[in-house]
């Protein structure tokens, strides 16, 4: 009896399944109710509110000292500061610092601090507390231990005054002391003492920036709050990491969300204001988004990799020959898709850099010849045995230019075996010269010579590279007192790895992060969210 | 009945020590290293060999899985790696996310898969039937990705109801808890709702055509009373089995969806220290895992003799 509603019923049914799929499948673009005009006039600046920033990964510490992750940089530099700091053109500014003075051998630097500064805690910043920070830098940083090497004596002159000794004259000293790399950030003299050569804990996560450490639920978030008592700059148009910062926000939420199309999504919905780590892929899509704008900035560059300490890639014309092997144009246009993503350029540092970046010394960078490949490798100690490329297959890209570098290599006569990992089981296989020849891997944008890991002399990430010359290069860069002598050092280190070729540098990189269109920012490199402020 | 929980019980601890052994051994077998991780890829040797010294990983193998024996019998699970928080206490705080999702599943599962599946049986000789049993073969093929993809899209981002993501603990407001909650246990849900309701509908379909079932309709009691007390009573055991494995299944921890929907439960602890090769977290969650298995099956095996006073284990 029944039986005359259950069709309709059942047809009620299917057509209902069908339009969820169909609302599933329809370009979620084409939603009219939230259009909004794109980059909104910036406007009075707003001061209240929480920032929801979406990022990709849980950091394993906060600590900004003690580890070079991006991740943790990108949270860290809201809670510490440095003495000295870059500032938007890359230039070394003072930040903690007031001012500093050298001698004329240039071996003794007066470093004056500024007296208003406080920590999260309540004290106030001594040079005491600079020196703890300063010892526990040169044990736990990489690049603080190269400056260390040069440092005889640290002596504490009055409460905000302190002088550093040199054993000889080291001109990147400053450079080194603000580099945002495992950076020499200030914090109080008794924790430094306390965490010595261990990561920071929660508890200990005390600095003087805008932004003060409230708590991390593992996993989930990292909840910072604004810092009532911050000393601010007043330099307007420094920027980047020094200047006036003014906290808009009353909370910085950072929510660990590492599904990107979930980062997407929640900004599309407004559950994000901020999302950082944007596939390019979606360029095109989220460009005409309409309540979504992009923030782009340079992200290091991508390179290959030679295992120097055995054949065949001890043989230098066996590199010369997959360098001229190698069709980087096709390669990065295959990788990166959008032209807005990649640029070509030899040099060791990026353009933007201008204090770092020399543009000469890169003449067989794009040097791509196939028969001169060839006849280079004929003449080489090369004798056809399979070489191993090594990447981890969490990157798409580098999966992406190992790939197409396997297929481009042997058109000239290279046998190429690809040996994709996970990156964990990656790092530890990365450091036996046995397990590869080549490796695919990225580097994040770098702030010294010190810094290059991928030319650190006989260590597995620059594949066991020996040079005197690189060794002297490096040794000058620490003597040079002009910016001429600085432009001289920097073309010469370019002309050291392209006629050496420890490593093949395949192209500069550019990274895609999104905001929503209510928030007002100023994109300079990786994500900081003081000066910034959401419109209502 | 306490003598055989306890003897239960008691078979507790030769299956924690050999998922133990079996644990620790693939743990520590698989390659990757803490140390290389948390220092990055241009660490220098020194600093390694340090940080391997201080997490204790130097040492010879067999002298750390009894280090580890030794304080997992004192109820010390030991420390994570990364972040020398206690994994209890990691354990503890990834546990309410995976609960409550858990809870929300299973009531969905049961709120749909009972009344679906008596609607067949009593419908069983009409054209119902064969859509039914479609139906739930499709729900169970479903891939929950793609599922919990389409959702998204279609009830978070097209038309926004739902959050497209994320957790509010229940403490926070029992409101924003569910309102979270929904898509991801409806996905969860989802896959499971098929599988319990084919249980219910076979068992019942058994039981329809017994002898005190006719008897009963002989007596003159009405279809919906026989079906209810002695048709759906009696395909109870199989199903409260299949629905015991599945609580332990996602008490454990839904890896997919916890990640797709960002809530930090079990599924992505372990995901997550996985990829960390955070030892002791990794070894933690999989005890705390194992332990859960044997006691959800524990409890399924009491409650049968509550479903079915026939069985007794004196």
């Amino acid at each position: 009896m029944h039986k005359k509603v259950r069709y309709p019923f059942i047809l009620f049914i299917i057509s209902l399944l069908s339009i969820v799929g169909l609302a599933g499948c329809s370009d979620a673009g084409t939603n009219d109710a939230v259009k909004d005009t794109k980059n909104e006039a910036a406007g009075e600046p707003v001061t209240s509110g929480t920032l929801e920033v979406a990022i990709a990964s849980d950091p394993d510490t906060i600590d900004w000292m003690y580890t070079g992750a991006t991740v943790t940089r990108d949270v860290g530099w809201h809670i510490f500061e440095t003495l000295f700091a870059l500032d938007k053109d890359f230039a070394t500014k003072p930040m903690i610092a007031e001012g500093f003075e050298t001698n004329d051998e240039g071996t003794v630097y007066t470093i004056k601090l500024r007296d208003d500064v406080k920590f999260h805690n309540g004290s106030v910043v001594t040079a005491d507390d600079v020196v703890a920070s300063l010892e526990r830098w040169r044990k736990v940083s990489a690049v603080g231990g190269i400056a260390g090497n040069y440092i005889e004596d640290v002596k504490v002159i009055s409460d905000v005054e302190l002088e550093i000794k040199l054993n000889e004259p080291y001109s990147s000293l400053l450079a080194d002391m603000s580099a945002p790399k495992q950076a020499l950030m200030i914090i109080p003299a008794e924790i430094a003492e306390e965490a010595g050569e261990q990561p920071l804990v929660p508890e200990q996560l005390i600095g003087t920036g805008p932004y003060q450490f409230e708590k991390w639920e593992r996993g989930n978030e990292i909840l910072l709050t604004r810092f009532d008592d911050y000393a601010a700059r007043e330099e307007t148009d420094w920027g980047g990491l020094t200047g006036e910062k003014i906290a808009y926000y009353e909370e910085l939420k950072f929510l660990i969300v590492k599904d990107p199309q979930v980062r997407v999504n929640g900004l599309k919905t407004g559950l994000y204001d901020y999302a950082e780590n944007i596939s390019p892929d979606l360029y095109e899509v989220l460009e005409s988004t309409p309540n979504i704008d992009l923030v782009t900035y340079m992200n290091g560059y991508s390179t290959v990799i030679f295992d120097k300490s055995e054949a065949p890639f001890d043989d230098l014309k066996v590199r010369q020959a997959l360098n001229h092997a190698l069709d980087k144009k096709t390669i990065a246009a295959a990788t990166y898709g959008n032209e807005q993503f990649y640029s070509f350029d030899g040099a060791l540092f990026v353009p933007e850099q201008t204090a770092l970046y020399s543009d000469k010394g890169f003449d067989q960078y794009l040097a791509f010849d196939q028969e001169k490949a060839k006849s280079l490798l004929e003449a080489s100690n090369y004798n056809g045995e399979p070489i191993t490329i090594m990447y981890s297959n969490n990157s798409e890209n580098y999966k992406k230019i190992s790939q197409i570098a396997k297929q481009q290599l042997e058109e000239v006569g290279f046998q190429v075996k690809l040996d994709p990992y996970e990156w964990a089981t990656y790092l530890e296989r990365w450091q036996d010269p046995a397990n590869w020849d080549l490796v695919v891997v990225g580097w994040s944008t770098r702030f010294s010579p010190n810094e290059l890991g991928m030319l650190g002399l006989g260590t597995a990430s620059s594949g066991w590279y020996d040079s005197e010359q690189w060794a002297d290069s490096v040794a000058r860069w620490g003597v040079v007192e002009t910016e001429e002598q600085k432009k001289e050092v920097l073309t010469e280190m370019n002309q050291i790895v392209n006629d050496e070729l420890p490593f093949l540098k395949v192209a500069n990189e550019t990274r895609l992060d999104i905001k929503s269109n209510k928030i007002t920012y100023d994109s300079w490199l990786g994500q900081r969210h003081w000066n910034t402020w959401k419109n209502e | 009945m306490l003598q055989y929980t306890i003897r239960r019980l008691l078979s507790l601890v030769p299956v924690m020590l050999i998922v133990s052994i079996i644990v620790f051994m693939i743990v520590h077998l698989t390659p990757g290293n803490p140390a290389f991780l948390i220092l990055g890829e241009d660490a220098s040797a020194e600093s390694v060999a340090q940080l391997e010294q201080q997490l204790g990983l130097d040492k010879p193998i067999v002298v750390q899985f009894f280090d580890w024996l030794k304080n997992i019998v004192t109820g010390d699970l030991g420390q994570s790696v990364y972040s020398s928080e206690q994994v209890k206490t990691i354990i503890a705080s990834h546990i309410g996310p995976t609960f409550s999702v858990t809870l929300l599943a299973i009531f969905i599962i049961l709120l749909i898969a009972i009344p679906v599946a008596l609607f067949a049986v009593w419908q069983r000789k009409t054209l119902l039937d064969p859509i039914f049993i479609s139906v739930s073969l499709l729900g169970v093929s479903i891939p929950e990705f793609w599922f919990a993809m389409l959702l998204v899209l279609g009830f978070a981002v097209t038309i926004p109801i739902f959050p497209v993501a994320g957790y509010i603990p229940f403490a926070e407001g029992w409101f924003e808890w569910l309102y979270h909650l929904i898509l991801p246990a409806f996905v969860l849900a989802a896959v499971e709702i098929g599988l319990v309701a084919r249980m219910l509908r076979d068992g019942m379909l058994e039981a329809v055509n017994q002898d005190y079932t006719r008897t009963a309709r002989a007596k003159g009691i009405r279809e919906s009373v026989v079906l209810m007390k002695h048709v759906f009573s009696n395909a109870l055991i199989p199903t409260a089995t299949v629905i015991g494995v599945m609580i332990a299944g996602l008490l454990g921890g839904a890896i997919i969806i916890e990640t797709m929907f960002t809530i930090p439960g079990m599924g992505s602890l372990l995901i997550d220290s996985i990829h960390r090769r955070d030892y002791p977290v990794i070894q933690g969650v999989i005890l705390f895992i194992a332990a859960i298995y044997v006691l959800v099956n524990l409890c399924v095996d009491l409650l049968y003799a509550f479903l079915d006073p026939r069985i007794r284990y004196d």
